[in-house]
């Protein structure tokens, strides 16, 4: 039996033409390669401040008081998970007054178990000293990341302990903008009371007023020292008053890291939820190529499944459309 | 029974897709069941053709390869793929949780000094020989724990080798002030999971110094040392002319007075395979560390993990299977006012060749 086929009439059929088209595209997938390209890496010593004001829980998650330190390590290990492969991460501690490096930069995806471990494992109990002179932990962090060839994200609520001598900021010895990168500003903008532990590191309360140093007298006094009550040249310099002041309470101190940010060439941003350094991150640092790859297929899938789709749905439509229209115009000569 | 269908289950589940959302779209499969792409044939009604069982199976087979098309290719957009396995294997290696002397004496010479010109600071040189012992076998765990004034978690138990030498790498950094050493051996203990098997572990201790460990402190490692059991060896950086391991004060011999032959008699009572090694050099340290790594030749599980498989090959595979049925059968589609009268009229629109 055979039967005469109508080839060119088949050939010049739209629905055929799609449905090779889509056949051809559907191929192609098994031997397209993945386009090769460069995303935007970046590479980031992170220094976390793990001084005693970082306890203080004045952030919530899952409707429960959460810790600046916790806070910072949730936004960090959000952070190590979504950089893209080939980004490099080292991590340091801060307290005292210098950044300790934990690790030398190591590539996030590769490693990513030990990074999110060893992140998870930062604790206020790793500090070696109570002090927390940040001006002087920020310029040595900057220093740190210059020398391993790094951005930095320095991750601090600004609370400097002994206070800061009022107006006395000292001068940055590096160069501005030499090294990239984010300070985090960590903690609510009201004040929170600072937790206290004893040597054996059990809570035991919270810091009062006689606790902390309330006002930095070393060195000359300030210039209002004269009109303080019981003023003495010799044996009173700084007033007969003991200092009073909410050092021994906490907030993060954003004037204070917004102006070290300036004098160091930082961006600043505050730490305000898991994901919150993400996209600060990324636009602060310096992005660093690394090789990534473009999957093609899905996108030749999805041109054939619309051919596919097109040459099924074209009957009905057209039939739709074709008694649309010979109801528009059969409407008219009928009235 | 209830274990085949557990196994069952357990293989579905790991099958999924990178974009489960397209999933979304399986239904428009359905599509070839209200629609198909042939020509309108100008036929009053179906019913008026006798029923053919061929021109049944050929609808039946060009609906399936037009649902098969559409799936396919919907599935292959999803990126499906079979999860990765975790396969344990033994090998010959080592669980070692390493514990580093950060204190500020680690950045002298083994002369005491500043380094200069072609030494070499104890951190650097220990660096250098320990970066070479990690990663020299393959299947060995590292934990690094570093202490000086407070012990520091740097990285628990890993196989990555790159992160551990990366930790290495930064002991030559700058030390912090005192040598702690009692907190930071409770740390490196706590290193070893609970669940780590029968591998065998090793304690290393890299340090320059010692210091006293308070009674407390030594009863509770004590405690430990004899639930975890490591082999521990201590990697002694000695300074010139500064007291050894062995050596008798000439006072009174207090722990005060010769931390170090202390720490020794102390590792001594634990009851646990120890060795000392009193490095004076680069090479001392070396030679150490080649005769720790072949004293350390037990099995030790690891996990060998099985990289995922791709699947939207296979999808793509099928829909263009589906599509090569549906292409042929739209060259060989006949036209029924164009067909001859008789046999192929009788044959009814679906009538294909190439089916």
């Amino acid at each position: 039996m055979r039967i005469g086929l109508p080839w060119r009439r088949n050939l010049r059929d739209r629905r055929f033409q799609m449905l090779a088209a889509a056949l051809v595209l559907t191929l192609a997938t098994a031997w397209v390669p993945p386009l090769p390209l460069t995303r935007d890496g970046v590479q980031v010593l992170a220094v976390v401040d793990i001084t005693g004001s970082m306890n203080v829980r004045d952030y919530t998650a899952n409707g429960r008081p959460q810790s600046r330190l916790e806070a910072a390590k949730a936004a960090l290990r959000h952070l190590v998970a979504g950089l893209p492969c080939g980004s490099r991460f080292a991590l340091g501690l801060f307290t005292e007054r210098r950044p300790f490096l934990l690790f030398a930069p190591v590539e996030v995806c590769e490693n990513f178990t030990p990074l999110d471990g060893a992140i998870a494992a930062l604790d206020w109990r790793m500090a070696w000293e109570a002090d927390s002179r940040i001006t002087a932990g920020l310029d040595r962090a900057v220093a740190m990341a210059g020398e391993i060839g790094t951005d930095l994200l320095f991750i601090t609520d600004g609370q400097e302990a002994p206070p800061l001598r009022a107006g006395s900021l000292p001068p940055f010895e590096g160069q501005p903008g030499a090294v990239r990168g984010l300070i985090a500003g960590a903690g609510g903008y009201s004040l929170s009371p600072i937790p206290k532990f004893n040597d054996r590191g059990r809570e035991t309360g919270f810091y009062g007023e006689t606790d902390v140093q309330q006002e930095n007298r070393f060195g000359p006094p300030p210039a209002d020292a004269e009109a303080r009550e019981g003023y003495n040249p010799r044996n009173a310099p700084f007033g007969a008053a003991a200092a009073s002041g909410t050092e021994h309470l906490s907030s993060v101190r954003e004037t204070h890291l917004k102006e070290l940010a300036a004098r160091t060439g930082l961006a600043y941003v505050h730490l305000d939820g898991t994901a919150s350094l993400d996209a600060p991150l990324r636009a602060a640092a310096t992005a660093r190529p690394v090789p990534g790859r473009l999957d093609l297929r899905p996108f030749l899938g999805a041109a054939a499944l619309l051919l596919v789709l097109a040459a099924f749905s074209a009957a009905p439509l057209r039939a739709l459309t074709v008694r649309t229209i010979t109801l528009k115009l059969s409407t008219p000569t009928k009235a | 029974m209830s274990g085949f269908l557990a196994k069952v289950l357990a293989e579905c589940a790991r099958f999924g897709a990178e974009r489960p959302a397209v999933l979304w779209l399986l239904p428009l499969a359905l599509l070839p069941l209200v629609s198909a792409p042939r020509r309108r044939a100008a036929w009053a009604d179906l019913r008026a053709v006798p029923p053919d069982p061929l021109s049944r199976a050929l609808a039946g087979l060009l609906w399936a390869a037009g649902c098969l098309a559409v799936t396919g290719l919907v599935a292959g957009i999803s990126g499906p793929y079979r999860a990765g396995e975790r396969v344990t294997r033994t090998g010959t290696g080592a669980e070692v949780s390493m514990l580093l002397d950060r204190s500020g004496s680690m950045n002298e010479t083994f002369a005491g000094r500043q380094p200069s010109g072609e030494e070499e600071a104890k951190a650097a040189a220990s660096r250098r020989i320990l970066g070479e012992f990690v990663g020299s076998r393959a299947h060995d765990l590292f934990a690094v724990t570093a202490f000086s004034t407070a012990p520091m978690l740097v990285l628990p138990m890993t196989d990555r080798h790159d992160a551990v030498r990366a930790a290495i790498a930064a002991i030559d950094r700058p030390g912090l002030d005192y040598t702690n050493v009692g907190r930071g051996l409770a740390m490196a203990l706590g290193q070893f999971g609970a669940a780590s098997g029968h591998a065998s572990r090793v304690l290393l201790l890299v340090s320059d110094g010692a210091a006293v460990i308070d009674p407390r402190m030594q009863d509770t490692l004590r405690a430990a040392f004899a639930k975890i059991r490591p082999n521990l060896y201590w990697l002694f950086l000695r300074t010139k002319g500064s007291p050894g391991i062995g050596d008798r004060p000439t006072g009174e011999d207090t722990p005060q007075a010769a931390p170090e032959r202390h720490l020794d008699l102390f590792f001594k009572s634990l009851a646990v395979p120890y060795r000392a090694f009193e490095a004076e050099g680069p090479e001392a340290v070396a030679a150490a560390i080649r005769q720790i790594e072949s004293l350390e030749r037990d099995p030790i599980p690891y996990v060998e993990v099985r990289p995922r498989r791709d699947l939207a090959a296979w999808a793509y595979r099928l829909a263009a299977l589906g599509l090569v049925l549906l292409v042929l059968a739209k060259l060989a589609e006949v036209d029924l006012a164009r067909g001859r009268a008789g046999q192929g009229t009788a044959r009814a629109p679906e009538r294909r060749m190439a089916a």
